[in-house]
């Protein structure tokens, strides 16, 4: 029964997803609120779950052999399971207000809610066949997301996100295959499963599918030469782009990457060897590329999107220093990049919202309308360049230690492209904050659309992810204590 | 817990944050408004800063004070602690923001939106104070980001498009500066034992053992990203864009002020973590030398050709904070007495000479050097004043330009840098001539414009109080310093002393 309850986190939001599309519900509020309890209410589970940890695996199907469904929680599984158990009751909160008035709303939320299911499956996966299981679902679930405007842009977005997730799938699964053959378990076992008797000699091949497997599950996180799907998945509704295209597919693509390295490969496998070599080299490149082409970019989701790019990057390189205090930096700036990301797209998504504006040049002077959403822009902006006192300066501060500590040219060069990073998250960031604030003596306020800041649903998230952001740019001393924690029993 | 360190940081701050909510909600309730007069708002500024002034300077000269106020990240405190050098420091930020405080009370009519201003202004203050008593490198960073942010929008102040874009070239260049020191804080917290400020620094030399290379790259790194702030070649492009173009008052507390920061971050990272032995005769310090002489060299170059007034004192800033970064860079007891001294005296200076490009800026809208004719008949004391503060910037005696580059030069003959202990001062006296060539021109045409000029410009204009007094305070700083010598240099080779330096003439 204690195990049970693992299920029962995954298969609510499925469940509601499906409760909605099918019941009859009398106003466009009963239909809210009910999604709104249901997934505070599983959300709730998530943290009981989280406070009494149950101890064993829950096997909910068994193919063949070894080959089973399993769920399991664990430190990583937890930390990964409970950000989303924050964010989506304040996503969905937000896309309440953001949704009025769109055709659709029904099937939006149906989807909407299944995601959370899925994610929450990712998190809990025992093994990496139920973990690819529900990668694929994911990519799955989010396509009619992407698609949902119906207009030919959002058609061709998401054939685009189509043939990159079943592309990354693909390469993906030559991972699992290997992983099966080689490895002791297909368990997700601290330290890697990989049995170095079996493969003898193949250490090579081994180094070349670890490549394979990693750019796979890593076509998720957008890194380069796979990240343009991502500014193109920009067509869909801002809660899609913010939740999901910022946060958690592209935090799914870290996390598995951070399973398959440090859980099935092992990092006493890769560490020091040419494979680790090569995927910090894209790593880095993406890093460096991803801000550039935001810098680029003039229209304000892409350009944010961009920015995910080389931000999820960022945590791709703590993850491949392969060291436990390397993880600990990549936990650490997936768990702030998630509240910095979110934070600044569903300001971005509240102007356009009231305005219908997308492009930078069109946001002059609208700090004075909307003065909330932008001073929090503007906060999460600063969160983002990673000035001290907010969160993000906490997370490169460990990225860089452990890149130090690591004593390794490649690494070094990886600290200077963060550096070269926030310089030009400063540009691209602040650019847009001095406009809205500062268009010019002569700028005629009357020529902006009479429009105000927006409604509680979109300013109570706003507001906590902020508040979010401060406390952990603070405070983080426990934060990290846990994550170091974490970071050690999956390292032993 | 320290209260008087801490009241002493936050009144300015929280004064300032209020009237700059105060300013906001203003905005956002009526869009259209004639500018409202402000009566209260002077006299309230004038007493929260003088107050703040008393605090700070009765915590930093009573006593060693130290405080932690909480940790920010992976055992780092945010701790503050009074040394010699934040007390040198502090001081000089306290008396110029007081002058230039009082000198804004009346030329902000000409430039309005006054609670913005003055709100970040104050706030201005209150984040110098914290990067003064800053007691770590990771404290430091900390106001050095806060500074960038909250001075920007003093330099676009007047929101026209040419202040906009050199606001954002000032924020860029900054930030690019920022995470230079960045890098070689991430650096030196791997090689140091602490990242506290302790004289003569802690590098941990077991741990930096078979990595020299790295760490010395990283030093590098460091160097020239605080030397953004400071100008120093090949980041100075921001600094004649943005100084020009801030109120007066602004841009002499940026030119005054602002850019020591970059000094003060440099001091602390070389000779309070890193150790000044450590880059003895390394290529960091001969690069970091030269590079400083060519911005002395090109400084006073642009500055003798630019014929915009602001913009050549803007110039001039560039080189002659590379004096001071020369000074440091040649790591002998001195040279570092000379750079000291010259950041107070050239801090008094070119605040002094920005004030008075206000005044022709406010009376006549005067900007170009050219239109600086007959002024000394028409406000002698202006005009006085400048004088004096030009013969301060060339360095002649008795003025105190001269006590701080005799010390320099002194510093680097003395040192063992083979042709730079020659070559420097060679520089420094070439550059000395170009101050002459374009500061001394205006004071000629001041007094002796030509017959033809007298009947255009006649009649004396008065100017306000609060914008005199401030100058004439300046320029008896300027005059007594160099006349009374002793009081700064007894304090710097103090100040030198905790190396185990030991300075004498």
């Amino acid at each position: 029964m204690n195990e049970m309850r693992m299920l029962f986190v995954v298969l609510i939001p499925f469940i509601t997803g499906i409760l909605i599309s099918v019941m009859k519900f009398r106003s466009r509020k009963n239909m809210l609120l009910f999604t709104e309890v249901m997934a505070i209410l599983n959300s709730i589970l998530v943290f009981l779950l989280l406070l009494y940890r149950p101890e064993g695996a829950l096997t909910v199907f068994r193919f063949t052999g070894n080959l089973s469904i399993r769920l399991q929680l664990d430190g990583m599984g937890a930390l990964f399971a409970g950000m989303s158990a924050i964010l989506w009751p304040f996503a969905l909160l937000y896309a309440f207000e953001y949704m009025k008035g769109e055709k659709g709303e029904k099937t939006f939320f149906m989807f909407y809610v299944i995601t959370y299911g899925v994610t929450l499956g990712i998190a809990l996966s025992e093994n990496i066949l139920t973990m690819y299981f529900f990668f694929e679902m994911l990519s799955l679930i989010t396509l009619p997301l992407v698609m949902f405007t119906r207009t030919r842009e959002a058609i061709l977005a998401s054939r685009t996100y189509l043939y990159y997730m079943l592309g990354g799938a693909a390469f993906a699964f030559v991972g699992v295959i290997f992983i099966l053959t080689y490895g002791c378990t297909s368990s997700f076992v601290p330290g890697g499963v990989m049995n170095l008797v079996k493969i003898g000699d193949k250490t090579n091949m081994m180094y070349l599918i670890y490549i394979i497997s990693f750019c796979g599950f890593a076509v998720k996180t957008a890194m380069w030469p796979f990240s343009a799907w991502l500014p193109k998945a920009g067509v869909a509704p801002t809660p899609v782009t913010a939740l999901l295209h910022a946060v958690a597919v592209v935090n799914t693509g870290a996390f598995a990457v951070m399973r398959i390295t440090y859980f099935s490969f092992g990092i006493r496998l890769l560490r020091g060897t040419w494979a680790q070599y090569t995927v910090m080299g894209l790593v880095i490149v993406t890093i460096v590329y991803g801000c550039s082409r935001a810098l680029k970019e003039t229209h304000i989701k892409r350009r944010l999107a961009w920015s995910t790019v080389s931000n999820l990057s960022y945590i791709l390189f703590g993850v491949v220093l392969m060291t436990p205090l390397g993880l600990v930096g990549a936990m650490a700036h997936m768990l702030f990049h998630s509240f910095m990301k979110i934070c600044s797209f569903f300001c971005a998504g509240a102007v356009m919202h009231k305005t219908g504006k997308s492009y930078i040049h069109e946001l002059d002077g609208m700090g004075r309308k909307m003065p909330r959403v932008f001073v929090i822009f503007t906060v999460s902006a600063l969160a983002l360049m990673g000035v001290p006192g907010l969160c993000g300066f906490v997370s490169k501060w460990y990225l860089a230690k452990a890149a130090m500590e690591s004593e390794d040219t490649v690494a070094w060069i990886g600290v200077a492209a963060l550096l070269i990073s926030a310089l030009l998250t400063a540009i691209y960031m602040l650019t847009i904050v001095v406009r809205a604030f500062f268009p010019g003596k002569d700028f005629d306020y009357d020529r902006l659309p009479d429009v105000k800041d927006p409604g509680w649903r979109m300013l109570v998230p706003l507001v906590f992810f902020v508040v979010m952001m401060i406390v952990f740019g603070l405070c983080s001393g426990q934060v990290m204590e846990l994550l170091q924690e974490i970071a050690a029993m999956s390292v032993s | 817990m320290d209260i008087l360190l801490l009241v002493s940081l936050l009144l300015p701050a929280t004064a300032g944050i209020c009237l700059l909510l105060g300013s906001f909600s203003e905005h956002l309730r009526a869009v259209k408004q004639e500018p409202r007069k402000l009566p209260w708002l002077p006299p309230v500024v004038a007493v929260v800063l003088t107050v703040s002034v008393a605090l700070v300077l009765s915590a930093a000269w009573t006593g060693r004070r130290s405080m932690t106020l909480f940790t920010l990240v992976d055992g780092l405190p945010v701790y503050f602690k009074v040394d010699e050098i934040s007390r040198w420091f502090v001081t000089i930020v306290s008396v110029i923001w007081l002058a230039a405080g009082f000198y804004s009370f009346v030329y902000l009519k000409h430039e309005g939106e006054e609670k913005r201003y003055f709100g970040f202004y104050l706030l201005l203050y209150g984040v110098l104070v914290g990067l003064d008593f800053s007691g770590n490198l990771v404290t430091m960073y900390l106001f050095y980001e806060l500074m960038t942010l909250v001075s920007m929008p003093l330099v676009l102040h007047n929101g026209s498009r040419e202040a906009i874009m050199a606001a954002l070239k000032y924020l860029f260049y900054s930030m690019c500066g920022a995470y230079g020191g960045l890098f070689g804080i991430y650096v030196l917290y791997r090689y140091c034992d602490s990242l506290t400020f302790t004289a003569g620094g802690s590098l941990n030399m077991t741990s930096v053992s078979g990595h020299e290379g790295f760490v010395l790259v990283g030093i590098f790194v460091m160097i020239l990203g605080f030397g953004v702030k400071a100008g120093m070649l090949p980041l100075h492009a921001w600094l004649p864009s943005a100084h020009p173009v801030a109120p007066s008052p602004a841009s002499a507390v940026l030119s005054g002020v602002i850019v020591k920061s970059g000094v003060l971050a440099l001091i602390r990272g070389v000779f309070y973590v890193v150790g000044a032995d450590f880059i003895r005769g390394t290529w960091v310090q001969y690069t970091w030398m030269i590079l400083a002489l060519l911005t002395v060299f090109m400084g006073s170059m642009l500055a003798f050709r630019e014929q915009g007034f602001k913009k050549r004192l803007a110039y001039s800033t560039v080189s002659q904070v590379s004096y001071i970064l020369f000074g440091l860079s040649l790591l002998t007891p001195m040279a570092y007495v000379g750079a000291l001294l010259h950041t107070a005296i050239h801090a008094v200076v070119k605040c002094g000479l920005f004030l008075v490009a206000g005044v022709f800026l406010y009376c006549f809208e005067y900007t170009k050097v050219d239109e600086l004719k007959g002024l000394g008949k028409r406000m002698p004391a202006v005009m006085w004043c400048y004088t004096l503060f030009s013969l301060a910037l060339i360095g002649i005696p008795p003025t105190a330009g001269f006590i701080s580059k005799w010390y320099l030069a002194e510093g680097a003959l003395k040192s063992d840098t083979g042709v730079i202990s020659w070559l420097g001062p060679i520089v420094l006296l070439l550059s000395a001539l170009l101050t002459a060539g374009y500061l001394l021109p205006i004071v000629m045409k001041g007094f002796f414009p030509g017959e033809e000029e007298d009947e255009k410009h006649s009649g004396k204009v008065r100017i306000s109080w609060f914008m005199l007094i401030p100058l004439i305070v300046l320029a008896a700083l300027a005059v007594l310093l160099g006349v009374f010598p002793q009081i700064l240099t007894g304090y710097a080779v103090e100040a030198a002393g905790v190396f185990g330096w030991e300075v004498g003439l």
